[in-house]
């Protein structure tokens, strides 16, 4: 078609070249990636909302979810939804594109009822999660204790999914997220461990309960919401108390952000006030110069400086808290039957999305997918 | 353990297995997440001795807290105990005139 040296022709044929290489990159799914938030409510709703377009994309029914939805985890191609159901006794794999159920990983059995306290995570790969199973075995007149244990499952294992292998784990963990080179895992519990996926050794365990924070009393911490988007740092608030300047007095209780690095590892503390509101779930921007907290107030922390720079009154409690990929916008979820859309530099109120019947999220961990 | 009071049985039997010296077989049920093993003051108090900072409404915190049996004495148990409390019930906001109480069953 070039070889015709008719400038109009020539125009023609890239044109139509244009359209035709514009075409096969939508047939394949190569579209510009847009923010998606998953998000579930009761009893048994899995919701795709679009971001931008502020609407629900997609809603599906999660099967015997019986009444309870706990963390998500996004598999890393964001095509899957794994969520802990049933009483925190299964996990459900739910495709995004066509709601089908492609995974379940039953965790009790006959004579053994075994919960999984929101801790798990799908390996970077995608091939793998890993779930902390809290085992008790139902006796006739008794309820014996068993060891907490890490299971690993086969994400292509379908719908009866069997652990490929279990290892023991310390007990208290409630939060668990994969390392990205994927050789090894983190959970959060009283502190924080390290165990290599293939064969569950301990490598490593830092203080958290323990931590080595100069003149800090022992702190709390409460880390359901296992958001590590967009940066691949994980931030939560935790609480401590410093002793008075005084010298005398009450302690000063103080907030920080604790934050993990899953690619180097790298686990850092630091106040950000005095404490003087609530915050429940935190997220970084992309930049990871700002952290987002959320509660009954939406707060904007500077982390160069470890600054509170900015808080809003919202209209009611959200439990968790999630940034746009290209840090403009904060999302506060959970709790009520709504997530809404935040500025993200006047933590002024942009847009809300209310869930269809507007029944609760509670303790869900709504995630953000790019596709 | 010194600094500590039992208040009910179970306590004092952890109190004895203590002195007997037979403290690692006692073991906590479940995480810090189950059933009673938060010490943290909740739905009467808040951390700062008010009520401002519970949860706003406390419809937003009411299955928040009975799906993990958070608060168990104060809210049911949906994790073990009372498992159907809630069942068709699916908005605390919406449904709370319909949540009832619970009472042991002897």
């Amino acid at each position: 078609m070039l070889r015709i040296a008719h400038p109009r022709s020539v125009l023609v044929g890239l044109a139509l070249a244009t359209v035709a290489l514009l075409s096969a990159a939508c047939a394949l799914g190569a579209a510009p990636k847009r923010d998606f938030i998953i998000t579930a409510a009761k009893p048994d709703r899995l919701f795709v909302i679009d971001a931008a377009a502020r609407t629900i994309k997609s809603e599906f029914k999660i099967p015997e979810a019986n009444g309870f939805l706990g963390a998500i985890v996004p598999s890393p191609d964001g095509r899957i939804a794994y969520i802990l159901v049933n009483k925190m006794e299964s996990i459900s794999g739910i495709d995004l594109d066509s709601g089908k159920e492609v995974f379940r990983a039953n965790l009790s059995s006959p004579g053994e009822r075994v919960k999984c306290l929101f801790a798990f995570d799908v390996t970077p790969d995608g091939k793998e999660l890993i779930v902390y199973e809290v085992p008790v075995r139902l006796g006739l007149s008794e309820y014996q204790v068993e060891d907490t244990r890490f299971a690993v499952f086969n994400t292509r294992a379908g719908v009866d999914a069997k652990p490929l292998r279990q290892f023991a784990a310390p007990r208290r963990v409630h939060t668990l997220l994969s390392r990205k080179d994927g050789k090894s895992f983190f959970a959060i519990g009283f502190d924080l461990y390290e165990f290599d996926r293939a064969t569950g050794k301990q490598l490593n365990q830092k203080g958290i309960r323990n931590w080595d924070y100069a003149n800090h009393a022992t702190p709390d911490l409460l880390a359901f919401w296992p958001v590590s988007e967009p940066t691949g740092v994980f931030a939560t608030p935790i609480y401590s108390s410093v002793p008075a300047p005084s010298g005398s007095g009450d302690p000063v209780p103080k907030t920080a952000l604790m934050t993990l690095d899953l690619t180097s590892g790298d686990l850092q503390y630091h106040d950000f006030e005095d404490t003087s509101a609530l915050i429940f779930s935190a997220v970084l921007s992309p930049a990871k110069t700002e952290a987002f907290g959320v509660y009954s107030q939406l707060s904007r922390i500077d982390t160069r400086t470890n600054t509170l720079a900015r808080r809003v009154e919202l209209d009611h409690t959200y439990y968790a808290v999630l940034v746009s990929t290209d840090g403009k916008e904060v999302f506060a979820a959970g709790a009520m039957c709504d997530v809404t859309f935040f500025d993200s530099t006047t933590l002024e109120k942009k847009g809300n999305v209310k869930l269809t019947g507007c029944t609760d999220q509670a303790i869900t961990s709504p995630r953000v997918i790019r596709r | 353990m010194s600094g500590m009071k039992p208040t009910n049985r179970k306590a004092e039997l952890l109190l004895d297995a203590a002195e007997a010296g037979h403290v690692p077989e006692v073991v906590a049920m479940e995480s810090v997440a189950g059933c009673a093993t938060t010490f943290d003051p909740g739905w009467e108090v808040d951390p700062f001795g008010g009520v401002a900072s519970l949860c706003q409404p406390m419809e937003a915190d009411l299955y928040g807290c009975s799906d993990p049996c958070w608060w168990p004495a104060q809210v049911p148990d949906t994790m073990n105990t009372y498992p159907d409390w809630d069942a068709g019930k699916p908005s605390a906001q919406g449904d709370w005139r319909e949540l009832g109480s619970v009472f042991p069953k002897k």
